[in-house]
């Protein structure tokens, strides 16, 4: 029973250390950016032909169909897609966190009328109402920006904070704690941010962590469909597509961008992972 | 260790087998099969005196014939519905002779009087972009103000014989005829089901069914005067298909051909050697560069111009451009009629560039604006405009904007005085090119389309003389002297003309892109097996 304990420990532990490794590289290459993402460079880019060159001492991987280092662009499109997420997850998660809070707290009809709102926004398949928002916050003419992308994520994905943190929230108000805090007349307000909030942290940073590992996923989607930040910037979706039709002759134009989205996603949901491991422990320590 | 397996993966896919399928061997042509085709666009309208865009128009040629049409592989005009054409000695009059016995699909007799309905309607039509090219026809002013249908230029003689009577030679007369629009009408077609749905079968082939937007799909007609150009039996294209995808469906045997081939599929075909030959390439009748107005400084000195098109480096371009362009010393492609091809384009030369520059006056540059369009490859030849005039000394800075804003602002002498240009020519003559392009005539305040604002008196008398000498020898000559001012006076960065690339599967023969119409299949064959399947290899 204990031997068994502590291998499970030494696996979350490991999962939430490889995830931590890999979140630190992507932001250190997102931060540091090596070469020049922009530039093109069509004499020393571009094979004699006019096609992008593969792999080499110069650019470690190689160069797109404009002469520009495939590896600058995956290090510029780490910056796009991590600061992407990054806004969006905070975002969702304050929707999320306010929404969850106060329906699991108030209960009654203001519980059932906020359920209900997000029952209705998880009906929409979320790759269709994101496009749906990408496209309609296209037209009202924000389109210089990454404010578009922003926004869809972050109303496209605050309803799983919501549940999740409402049900927690639900459980704590008919604690102890809860009521006592009542009983000695602290208003709601202070019981929520007071007792409920740091109560449910542990929970909101493991489905924070989750959250921004899907938006990694959908802001690679969106860019795909151009829907994403606009160019010149680059983002590791558009890349995909502007590589796609040189998998034969140039397959790193597409390899470099996949492998980047998946590495990134992966590290996203080992850290989670092991995050919700360690608060499961912290749990059963303090017990 | 996954990466490199699957790059090894797709690396070892690479050497390609070549084509699936073979010709089976006949040696002479055979008749029969179906062909499937696809464009990137969609088919917007079937009426030949509206339809002004690629794939429009590529539809109906296949199914309407004018008097004249053009050969086989190149832009010389030869007989079509009329059997032989008169022109009188001062070029005014054009008298056209049917052949015998000529029918629609129907079975209907095709009379003179239906040609002059069809050129009287696009004459009529507001909507039509063809009218203006009748203006030259005597009473064609009076219909295109709407005052009267019916052109007194325009004269049936009998059931065979239309004449045209003109205000002024125009050289250019028998190309204008070759363009669908004047493709016979009966009087029953214009009342019944309208036009854009499906036009009247005069050519080759008829309409069986057009689902808009995907697909359309044409039959091999009855009573056609010509089989060899209705060899194929059936002719499907499919609408709006991009590029890439339309080459993925040419492999996998669901195209016969695929067109515009995209930078990588076009270079890897070209190094496949079981590939390469089925591969088809034609300059089209376009020119690209850059403009300048000639009425602004710097541009007002010739030896400026001339330093601009020294410092471009052109093989850069065509590299940048994966091999679909070859570069120009002027605005007419190879092939083109009156082209002096003896004329190298300017050589790269930063040296002499800064010396003209210096000798102009300019011994450090300058600073100057380039407006371009917002599309890849716009933004591809600024940047390399870029470096080439920063490496002799000229600062230059790029503005983007759309096509319409790009199109309205370099018709006016106020607009940018430094822009990328482009012009596609309507029909194969000099006179859809040099005249609108370079003649002062077409100077305004508003929808210039002399672009940089030249004026050459020289030039302008050629071009003049060039419109109404219908000695074709003398002609080409006047065009070639054209060509050498324009060339010296440099209004433009001379830049590149587009080619067509298209590449069909080995069965298809015949075929050859024209320098005019794409995707013109109509003089093509299918060689497929005995039980008109294709043959595999």
């Amino acid at each position: 029973m204990l031997a068994c304990v502590s291998r499970v420990r030494r696996e979350t532990r490991r999962s939430a250390l490889i995830g931590a490794i890999l979140v630190v590289v992507l932001v250190g290459l997102g931060v540091i950016t090596p070469g020049d993402p922009h530039t093109l460079e069509v004499d020393r880019g571009l094979s004699e032909l006019g096609l992008p060159l593969p792999p080499s001492a110069d650019s470690p991987l190689g160069t797109d169909h404009l002469g520009r280092d495939v590896l600058a662009r995956i290090a510029a499109g780490a910056s796009t897609s991590l600061g992407v997420a990054t806004l969006a997850t905070l975002l969702a998660l304050s929707i999320g966190v306010a929404v969850g809070l106060i329906a699991g707290y108030a209960g009654g009809w203001v519980d059932r009328v906020l359920m209900r709102t997000v029952d209705l926004v998880l009906a929409f398949p979320f790759l269709l109402l994101a496009i749906l928002l990408a496209s309609l916050l296209r037209e009202s003419g924000l389109t210089t920006s990454s404010a578009p992308v922003v926004l869809t994520l972050a109303l496209a994905g605050w309803t799983t904070m919501a549940r999740v943190i409402r049900t927690k929230t639900m459980t704590l108000a008919r604690s102890e704690l809860v009521i006592a805090a009542r009983a000695i007349g602290a208003s709601p307000l202070r019981i929520v941010v007071r007792h409920l909030l740091p109560n449910v942290a542990s929970v909101v940073v493991v489905v924070a962590v989750l959250g921004f590992a899907q938006n990694i996923l959908a802001e690679s989607v969106l860019s795909y469909l151009g829907l994403g930040p606009p160019p010149p910037d680059p983002t590791w979706g558009r890349m995909l597509y502007e590589g796609r039709t040189f998998y034969r002759t140039a397959p790193h134009l597409v390899l470099a961008p996949g492998l980047a989205i998946v590495i990134a996603v992966i590290a996203f949901n080992l850290l989670a992972e092991g995050l919700r491991g360690l608060v499961a422990e912290d749990r059963a320590d303090y017990r | 260790m996954k990466t490199l397996a699957l790059i090894a993966l797709i690396a070892a896919c690479s050497p390609d087998r070549g084509p699936r399928w073979r010709e089976a061997g006949a040696t002479t042509p055979r008749a029969g099969g179906t062909l499937r085709i696809a464009s990137q666009t969609a088919i917007t309208t079937l009426d030949p005196a509206v339809a002004y865009d690629e794939t429009s128009i590529a539809a109906i040629h296949m199914m309407v014939d004018g008097l004249v049409g053009y050969a086989v592989d190149s832009t010389a005009v030869e007989p079509r519905l009329a059997e032989r054409w008169d022109i009188s000695p001062d070029g005014l009059t054009y008298r056209f002779t049917l052949r015998a016995g000529l029918t629609y699909a129907d079975g209907k007799r095709i009379v003179a009087r239906d040609f002059e309905r069809a050129l009287e309607r696009a004459l009529a039509m507001k909507d039509s972009p063809y009218g203006s090219h009748l203006a030259g026809v005597a009473g064609a002013q009076a219909v295109l103000e709407g005052k009267t249908t019916d052109c007194t230029g325009i004269v049936t003689i009998d059931d065979r014989t239309l004449e045209l009577r003109l205000t002024a030679p125009n050289a250019a007369m028998l190309y204008e005829l070759a363009m669908p629009f004047a493709a016979p009408l009966t009087e029953e077609s214009l009342a019944g089901a309208p036009l854009r749905r499906g036009p009247l079968p005069s050519g080759p082939y008829e309409l069986v069914e057009w689902d808009e937007g995907r697909r359309i799909e044409l039959v091999r007609r009855a009573h056609y005067h010509d089989p060899t150009r209705q060899r194929i039996e059936r002719i499907v294209l499919l609408e709006n298909v991009p590029r890439d995808l339309q080459f993925m469906m040419f492999e996998r045997g669901e195209l016969d051909a695929a067109e515009r081939l995209t930078a990588s599929d076009l270079r890897w075909i070209q190094q496949q050697p079981a590939w390469a030959p089925h591969l088809k390439t034609r300059a089209l009748m376009n020119a690209f560069g850059s403009r300048m107005n000639v009425r602004e400084k710097p541009f007002d000195d010739k030896r400026v111009r001339q330093a601009m098109n020294y410092a471009v480096d052109k093989q850069r371009i065509v590299k940048l451009l994966t091999g679909t362009a070859v570069s120009s010393h002027g605005v007419l492609a190879p092939g083109a009629f009156g082209r002096d091809d003896t004329i190298a384009p300017y050589p790269h030369d930063p040296a002499k560039a800064r010396a003209l520059l210096a000798e102009a006056g300019y011994p450090d540059g300058f600073s100057l604006d380039y407006m371009t369009l917002a599309d890849e490859e716009a933004e591809k030849l600024a940047v390399s405009l870029k470096a080439d005039l920063a490496a002799v000394g000229i600062d230059m800075s790029i503005t983007q904007v759309t096509f319409s804003a790009f199109a309205d602002a370099i018709s006016k002498p106020t607009g940018p005085k430094f822009s990328i240009v482009t012009w596609v020519g309507d029909f194969p003559d000099p006179l859809s090119l040099l005249d609108p392009l370079f003649h002062s005539r077409y100077i305004a305040e508003e929808n210039a389309t002399n672009f940089s604002f030249f004026k050459n008196t020289e030039l302008d008398g050629i071009l003049d003389a060039a419109r109404g000498e219908t000695d074709l020898a003398k002609r080409a000559a006047l065009y070639k002297r054209a060509e050498r001012i324009l060339y010296d006076e440099a209004p433009w960065i001379w830049g590149y003309h587009q080619l067509m690339t298209e590449v069909t599967h080995p069965y298809v023969r015949g075929y050859q892109p024209h320098p005019i119409w794409v995707r013109d299949y109509t003089p093509a064959w299918l060689d497929l097996g005995a039980d008109g399947e294709r043959v595999e290899r």
